[in-house]
């Protein structure tokens, strides 16, 4: 098979816990601890857990917007965490992100123009003259009439500047976007509008996608390939229409399970977990997900279950199999 | 059957630069005794500011009109002191941000015991015990070391359960939850779900659900009324409306959600965005981005009307032919 396009490996971030006048480190969080994976070229890798389970630290680990604790990030035949200066640079433009909060991440102080431009100025691309061009241009693939361009953030709705960040995103030609809950603030009319425009982006320019999300409905539309993270770790990966129809691990059992269907007529065997996510200082010993397993064995709360391709293309950590 | 809440011709303005805007546009519904109406819409379409209304907790600037009617009287006309007993006593409501309506720097059980005295008079280790109970009771683990708890010791899904045990401490005849598990995780939000549940079924709570989610809607209500720009489009029984949406916003949202069952096919998204206050468009005010949209829909707001026994829409559409024509 190909060498797929991104390869992550062992990944791990842990935040200091500092305490005192002299900020002594007295523990870690252990946001995201030790995942592996690897997203094809083309493909959309959906990533679901509860909150704080570690999601956008993942994210922002493999991008080194935050400098990760170990690990390594392959893309391309190059391990990202050992690159710096202008190799390091190059690589990022290949690699974007589009963050949840449409109304945070775009300058209010800047044109749409000048935002879409401003890449392409630092990356010292294009003549001011093709630069102009390209912006409209962008703005048109996103769905937005190129006159925006000289209006500000403010002037637009949640949906329109999602378009906006997405256009801000394909900018420099990235071959992978990440997408951190990008639809999460939009509401539903909209929300459709966004995963539309994403999945004709994704076939136009050959991208590929890592899309994170807790919305386990969007998830399972946008996504080829769907990976549950539970506490920093992984829990179960697989196709998306496999991890929906035949789930494994007893948490994306109980995740799947407590989605409320828009059908008064559907039939639900609910899983109700007991008690909430512990806290990642301080993560159970064996597996992580044992304060809360319906299904919990002695040996789940001393050892921790392997990481085991249980049936083709279906991966699973638990003592079940 | 007996009804808890009519509304009846409520209308909210709100003053924005020296002139009155409408958020909420003569909307009626009404609750019966032990249901639960489900009260969908996306954001800004007047869903918190109708809830906000019906308790009287609109801040100057606001003109409200039309009738509440709560037990033989009009809540928007009784004296501020009825309506402060009516409020905590008879009607409670909890927010989708807990964090915001708990006060920070008390104590759990202290909180729960300020509603317990005004409500029922209890006071020292009579008014601890039942803290402990009711938080117990909302399906709190270690409830009687919680009760000694601040806020910020407990996550989200911890202070939504004290917030619906200080809403039900005085045992109200309607709750109104204003995107109760909206900040919530899915696990989570089951589990408050199935509490308001099991509260509503034991003690007769009619609940007055306020959401954005229509699968939280299909698996909560009897009933739901359906908000568009300040208007409620269409209302009916939980299942008509599921099976059969009539209006073409009802339509579209159902058919824009990506769904957990069946096939995986292309979404139909709604074309456009929710007008804001200050541009809402003539007539019916889904017409610009209504695939339906006729002449008369430019032109004319439609009034409601009835298709079947307990199901009104707003649209022209469904209006006599000779009016529509
Ligand atoms: N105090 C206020 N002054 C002016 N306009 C207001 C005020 N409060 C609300 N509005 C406006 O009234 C409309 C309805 O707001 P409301 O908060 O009821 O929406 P909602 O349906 O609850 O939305 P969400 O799903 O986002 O909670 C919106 O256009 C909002 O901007
Ligand atoms: N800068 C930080 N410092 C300390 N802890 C952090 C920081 N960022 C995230 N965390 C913690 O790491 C965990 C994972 O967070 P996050 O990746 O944001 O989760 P998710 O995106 O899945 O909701 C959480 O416990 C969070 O509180
Ligand atoms: S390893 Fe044990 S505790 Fe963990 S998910 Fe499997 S059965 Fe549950
Ligand atoms: S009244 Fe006209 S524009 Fe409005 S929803 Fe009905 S058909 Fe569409
Ligand atoms: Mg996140
Ligand atoms: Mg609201």
């Amino acid at each position: 098979m190909a060498e797929p396009l991104l390869r992550v490996k062992d990944l791990k971030k842990y935040f200091p816990i500092r305490r005192g006048v002299l900020q002594r480190t007295v523990g870690y969080v252990r946001a995201v601890d030790g995942v592996s994976f690897e997203v094809e070229r083309g493909e959309t890798l959906g990533v679901v857990g509860e909150s704080g389970c570690g999601k956008s630290t993942m994210a922002r680990s493999i991008l080194r917007l935050i400098e990760p604790t170990a690990g390594e990030v392959w893309f391309e035949g190059e391990n990202l965490l050992r690159l710096s200066g202008s190799s390091l640079r190059h690589m990022r433009r290949q690699m974007q992100i589009v963050f949840q909060d449409p109304y945070a991440s775009l300058n209010p102080r800047y044109s749409i123009g000048y935002t879409l431009e401003e890449p392409m100025i630092v990356h010292r691309l294009h003549t001011p003259a093709e630069r102009k061009r390209r912006v409209r241009w962008l703005l048109e693939r996103v769905g937005l009439d190129p006159d925006y361009a000289k209006r500000y953030p403010h002037e637009f709705s949640g949906g329109q500047r999602q378009r906006i960040g997405i256009a801000r995103a394909l900018v420099l030609q990235p071959k992978l976007i990440l997408l951190d809950e990008p639809v999460a603030a939009l509401d539903v009319s909209v929300q459709s509008q966004v995963l539309n425009l994403l999945e004709d982006l994704q076939d136009e320019f050959d991208l590929t996608y890592i899309f994170v999300a807790h919305d386990l409905s969007v998830v399972r539309h946008i996504s080829d390939r769907i990976l549950v993270l539970y506490l920093g770790r992984m829990a179960e990966l697989a196709d998306a229409e496999v991890l929906f129809v035949d789930p494994l691990h007893p948490y994306t059992r109980a995740l799947l399970s407590a989605v409320p269907v828009p059908d008064p007529d559907a039939k639900r065997e609910r899983i109700i977990l007991r008690g909430d996510v512990p806290s990642p200082a301080n993560p159970p010993h064996g597996c992580p997900f044992h304060t809360r397993c319906p299904v919990a064995m002695d040996v789940c709360r001393s050892e921790v279950p392997a990481w085991r391709e249980v049936k083709p293309r279906h991966y699973v950590a638990c003592h079940l199999y | 059957m007996a009804k808890v809440l009519d509304v009846r011709g409520l209308r909210v303005d709100f003053r924005i630069d020296e002139r009155y805007y409408p958020a909420v546009h003569d909307i009626h519904f009404h609750i019966d005794e032990g249901e639960t109406l489900g009260l969908v819409g996306e954001s800004g379409c007047g869903k918190s500011v109708t809830s906000l209304a019906i308790m009287r907790l609109l801040g100057p600037g606001t003109k409200v009109s039309g009738e509440v009617r709560y037990g033989g009287k009009n809540l928007l006309a009784i004296p501020d002191a009825e309506m402060r007993r009516i409020r905590g006593n008879d009607i409670s409501m909890i927010f989708q941000e807990p964090m915001t309506s708990l006060n920070p720097v008390q104590r759990i059980g202290t909180q729960i015991g300020e509603s317990l005295f005004l409500h029922r008079g209890l006071t020292g280790r009579a008014a601890r015990e039942q803290a402990i109970q009711l938080l117990q009771e909302v399906g709190i683990p270690r409830a009687e070391e919680v009760v000694d708890d601040y806020p910020h010791q407990l996550s989200g899904g911890m202070r939504q359960r004290v917030m619906i045990a200080i809403a039900m401490a005085c045992n109200p005849k309607l709750l109104i939850a204003d995107e109760p598990t909206t900040a919530l995780d899915v696990t989570i939000q089951a589990q408050i779900l199935d509490l308001m549940r099991r509260l509503s079924r034991d003690h007769g709570t009619s609940i007055l659900l306020i959401t954005h989610d229509l699968g939280v809607v299909a698996e909560m209500c009897q009933r739901v009324a359906v908000m568009y720009a300040g208007q409620i489009v269409e209302q009916g029984p939980v299942r008509e409306i599921f099976k059969h949406p009539q209006h073409p916003y009802t339509i579209g949202l159902l058919n824009s959600i990506p769904r957990m069952d069946g096939p995986r096919t292309r979404l139909t998204p709604i074309e456009g965005n929710v007008p804001s206050l200050r541009n809402m468009p003539r007539g019916c005010r889904f017409a610009p981005r209504c695939p339906h949209a006729m002449d008369v829909c430019r032109a004319q707001d439609p009034e409601p009307v009835m298709v079947e026994p307990g199901h009104d829409v707003r649209c022209w559409l469904h209006a006599p032919v000779k009016e529509a024509r």
